[in-house]
């Protein structure tokens, strides 16, 4: 071992890609000190550059010429002494990984291989590090499943991927990650795919584990409220570069970059009830150079003022949602059920019965945002889904303008589908890749004949693209030319072609960053109070809900556990089950930051 | 997995029952008459009707496709007589008055023209059909996946790109151009280097040793048989190859610190095999009943070969029996995919 105190030490790395359209730059220059048992976390947005830093320690990236490496990352290795990972030959490498330098993915669905039992996939791993015969393999193998806190270990050592939950699959992976003790633990986005509780119980798993395996973590992610209860230092990082560093602390006290503050901003808050979210542009302009200046004469001057200024009192909430509820209700949803019918064995006769959604009954009023949350398979999406009739409903009524639509012919549907449109979770499945943004969003008009002539439409289809802040040229490009944000503002200008009443939004921010779910969020504010809109919003996550809904409907299995306004759902929630929810929201608030480094402090010396 | 392979078990018993129902109406229902081709063109009026009768071809149709049935069921009802008893080659369970009730393997009864069983006849034939397109698809399937591989792992290298092209040709050969073509080239022309001859069966008759197994011979059949699958293969296999190397999982594998081979030879192909699997068991059966082509250029003895002449003679018996052979091959290969999807897909299972 050399006297470098640096576990991992990067010195100037930049990776160029080579694509069709020349060359990118995807990292510029870093460089990066980690030492060992410290845990640092990377912030960004998609694009920033912080995963390709990620793979590019462990060498995972595509080989050159399409992708080429510059600089040094040198590493600490047990085995070899300091090494540049970089340079080190293939054979030498893959000792390393897996063994010394591990790493958790962001998707768990798809990061385990679906033909080979999860058991089987972490024993692989230590029996090729590891001297060891498979059944000692076997006993570590469990005992880390229990480390990581999966009941049953047994049942998951034989199970397939399929076979469990999306929570389970990720702790399978940090148990893999795990497996040999490894020195540094490079965590991608661990949590983004999953549920708010979820997500609390795996950091904790990490957060626990950190100390008792005395690793260093690489964590990163881009929800700076993640970070901020975890690591101890943060490195922000924007097109390709760092542009800040630093203690949490100072990060979230005292944030220098235009850009950092705009991250910090944009989250949307537990505590106050804002009017518009601030976003990154608010606070820093690019120009053509990708050059970041900072906005001197802005709206916000800080972090602080940015929330001051215009947040609701409570006065005129009060007053907002007595108006609300005195209207009579643009749709009635009377003791609603969906089951599914799930049949066991082929010769058996027996079936179960799934209700995905159990005896719902609730009223929604015109221009209100209903807020729908819980955890993923708690019906919510189902419900969603049966009120326009894309899935039938089992039993029940849903009175649209007092029709109850589940008994009008396929044809008095059609017609009413005009008026009750759904903007879907993903932006990348949901635009027909084939089509351009113009004929996507023209379709729609073309089949209810919405506008008399072609001329008209398209006119109408650019007016629409400029509302959703994109540009009369986007009219002849395809989906693949956009980003995700961009993807789902052309959703949305979809569902507006039809002039529609009511909106469902299934999770449609849930895949975006923080910065361009902040710009999603007020464009769908913005389009409620011009066009008189209703939307029912479904999301998992409970901040977003808070902004942007009025009332809010909590699920839990198919049922309602409770239903109000959001602020007294926050402020006061009646059932354990909202509580439990609640809590589960990381903070991200100085409180508990120092809170937090104050425990980590005293479990160092201690 | 057991309640699993029993539904795909019944599923093909249905589909070889369909089978039957089709085959005997349509080649009943066929303009033509076996017994005037019997008979020939000079016979009297009283003849065809003896020979109709002997066939059992007098009585109606769903009297004749009743005993049709009752002749290839397992367990069947036949009368008692020592004709019969050679002729079914039975084994007699109990009998009511003059019936009995019988175990016997399925009759296929004899051809109009010999004094055979078609199951004998059929039987040979068969066996060189099977083997010769068996050896073609392990033929291609070997350098089908080992090629897909390569080109999925160099994909877009000149390799690739060559590999590729000279599949497309293999595929859009016709093989009776390319079973010309490979005869004359490695059969003729190259034939003092290979030692190959143009045409030849699996089994040689000759006046001193009797019959005797020539394996030489199948090698250019089975490689003209082999081609368009081979091409077919390598393509599937690549582009569900590079399909599976670019998931998350192979990355998974790859940050384990496992080797390479491993990586792809046990991680990615498991997951890239199944859409491979599939178009192997379709050639196979493809293969098995229309090699007709091959067969006849390199007057390989196989099914196919029979089923022509016989189509052509009217024997309806060997064509049905033939055509029946056939769909019970068909549906256990099914069967046998089946399973090795449950095996490779532990998703599939359920």
């Amino acid at each position: 071992m050399s006297n470098n105190p640096n576990l991992i030490e990067i010195n100037n790395l930049s990776v160029i890609f080579d694509g069709e359209n020349g060359q990118h730059k995807a990292v510029k220059n870093i460089n990066l000190k980690l030492k060992k048992g410290e845990t640092v976390g990377i912030v960004g947005e998609s694009g920033s550059g912080k995963t390709v830093t990620s793979l590019s320690m462990m060498r995972l990236l595509p080989n050159p010429p399409y992708c080429n490496t510059e600089g040094e990352i040198l590493f600490n290795s047990r085995q070899y002494g300091e090494v540049n990972l970089l340079q080190l030959p293939f054979d030498k490498l893959r000792q390393l990984r897996g063994n010394e330098i591990s790493m958790i993915f962001q998707e768990p669905m798809t990061s385990l291989n679906p033909v080979f039992t999860c058991g089987n996939q972490v024993v692989e791993s230590i029996i090729r590090h590891q001297e060891t015969t498979i059944k000692s393999a076997k006993a570590r193998v469990l005992h880390l499943f229990e480390k990581v806190h999966l009941s049953n270990p047994e049942r998951i050592y034989n199970a397939y991927p399929h076979e469990i939950s999306g929570g389970q699959k990720q702790r399978v992976m940090i148990a893999m990650a795990l497996a040999c003790n490894p020195l540094l633990l490079i965590a991608d986005e661990p949590t983004t795919a999953l549920d708010v509780t979820v997500q609390a119980a795996i950091l904790e798993i990490l957060r626990e584990l950190r100390e008792t395996e005395d690793m260093s973590v690489v964590f990163i992610t881009h929800d700076l409220g993640v970070v901020a209860e975890f690591a101890d230092r943060i490195i922000v990082m924007y097109q390709g570069q760092i542009v800040e560093e630093g203690a949490v602390w100072d990060i979230f006290s005292n944030p220098q970059h235009p850009y950092t503050k705009g991250l910090l901003a944009c989250r949307p808050r537990l505590d106050l009830k804002l009017r518009v979210l601030p976003v990154v542009s608010d606070f820093m302009a690019t120009d053509e150079h990708g050059n970041i200046s900072e906005i001197t004469e802005a709206k916000f001057q800080s972090v602080g003022q940015a929330l001051m200024l215009n947040f609701q009192s409570d006065a005129e909430l009060r007053k907002h949602h007595e108006r609300l509820i005195q209207q009579t209700p643009l749709l009635q949803i009377k003791n609603l059920s969906k089951e599914f019918i799930k049949k066991k064995g082929i010769f058996s006769s027996k079936k179960e019965t799934v209700r995905a959604v159990n005896d719902v009954s609730f009223d929604v009023y015109p221009g209100e945002i209903l807020g729908l949350v819980g955890e993923s398979g708690c019906g919510k999406s189902t419900l969603g889904r049966s009120l326009l009739r894309l899935i039938e409903p089992t039993s029940g009524e849903v009175i649209f303008e007092g029709k109850n639509i589940l008994q009008l012919s396929q044809k008095e549907m059609r017609a009413i589908r005009k008026d009750m449109q759904i903007v879907f979770q993903d932006p990348y499945g949901s635009l027909n890749p084939r089509m351009t943004i113009g004929e996507i969003i023209m379709e729609p008009m073309r089949i209810h004949s919405i506008m008399n002539n072609e001329k008209e439409r398209r006119a109408y289809v650019i007016e629409l693209l400029e509302t959703v802040n994109l540009n009369a040229y986007h009219f002849n490009r395809y989906p693949h030319e956009f980003s995700g944000g961009q993807r789902q503002r052309i959703c949305i200008a979809r569902a507006l072609a039809l002039q529609p009443k009511f909106i469902i939004c299934d999770e449609s921010v849930s895949a975006l960053d923080v910065s361009v779910q902040a710009q999603v969020l007020n464009l769908l504010n913005e389009l409620k109070a011009k066009f008189n809109l209703t939307y029912i919003f479904i999301s998992h996550d409970l901040a977003v809900v808070k902004f942007i809904a009025d009332r809010i409907l909590v699920m839990k299995e198919g049922q309602i556990v409770e239903m109000g306004f959001s602020e007294d759902i926050y402020d006061k929630p009646k059932r354990a089950y909202t509580r439990q929810l609640i809590e589960a929201i990381p903070r991200g608030d100085l409180d508990t930051i120092r809170r937090i480094m104050l425990k980590r402090k005293l479990q160092k010396t201690s | 997995m057991v309640t699993y392979f029993l539904k795909k078990l019944g599923y093909g018993f249905l589909v070889i029952f369909g089978v039957i129902v089709v085959v005997f109406f349509i080649f009943h229902a066929l303009p033509g008459d076996p017994t005037k081709m019997i008979a020939g063109p000079r016979a009297t009026p009283e003849t065809i009707a003896i020979i109709k009768k002997d066939l059992g071809l007098d009585k109606p149709l769903s009297t004749q496709f009743a005993y049709y049935l009752n002749d290839l069921s397992v367990i069947s009802v036949h009368e008692d007589t020592p004709k019969n008893q050679l002729d079914y080659g039975y084994l007699k369970l109990f009998s009511i008055s003059n019936s009995a009730f019988v175990v016997k393997t399925p009759y296929l009864r004899k051809s109009y023209y010999r004094n055979k069983r078609i199951d004998e006849m059929l039987f040979e034939r068969v066996s060189a059909t099977l083997v010769l397109s068996i050896t073609a698809m392990l033929f291609a399937t070997f350098f089908g996946v080992i090629l897909g591989i390569i080109c999925a792992l160099k994909q877009n290298s000149f390799l690739d790109h060559t590999l590729v092209s000279i599949s497309v040709l293999g595929i859009s050969t016709p093989s009776f151009v390319a079973a010309i073509f490979i005869a004359l080239v490695f059969g003729y022309y190259l034939s003092e280097y290979t030692g190959l001859d143009m045409t030849g069966s699996l089994w040689v008759l000759s006046a001193i040793d009797g019959k005797q197994l020539a394996l030489k011979n199948i090698i250019l059949p089975a490689l003209t048989l082999g081609l368009r699958p081979l091409a077919i293969i390598t393509q599937l296999t690549r582009s569900s190859m590079i399909e599976e190397l670019c998931k998350d999982y192979v990355r998974t594998a790859k940050a384990k610190g496992l080797p390479q081979h491993i990586v792809i030879f046990k991680h990615t192909l498991k997951n890239a095999i199944n859409p491979v699997v599939t178009a192997i068991s379709n050639w196979l059966a493809t293969l098995i009943a229309g090699a007709f082509f091959v067969e006849y250029v390199f007057s390989w003895k196989g099914l196919g070969w029979l089923t022509i002449e016989s189509v052509q003679k009217l024997d309806l018996p060997v064509v049905m029996g033939a055509t029946l052979v056939v769909a019970v091959i068909f549906v256990f290969i099914t069967l046998v995919v089946d399973l090795l999807y449950a095996l490779l897909d532990p998703r599939v299972r359920a």
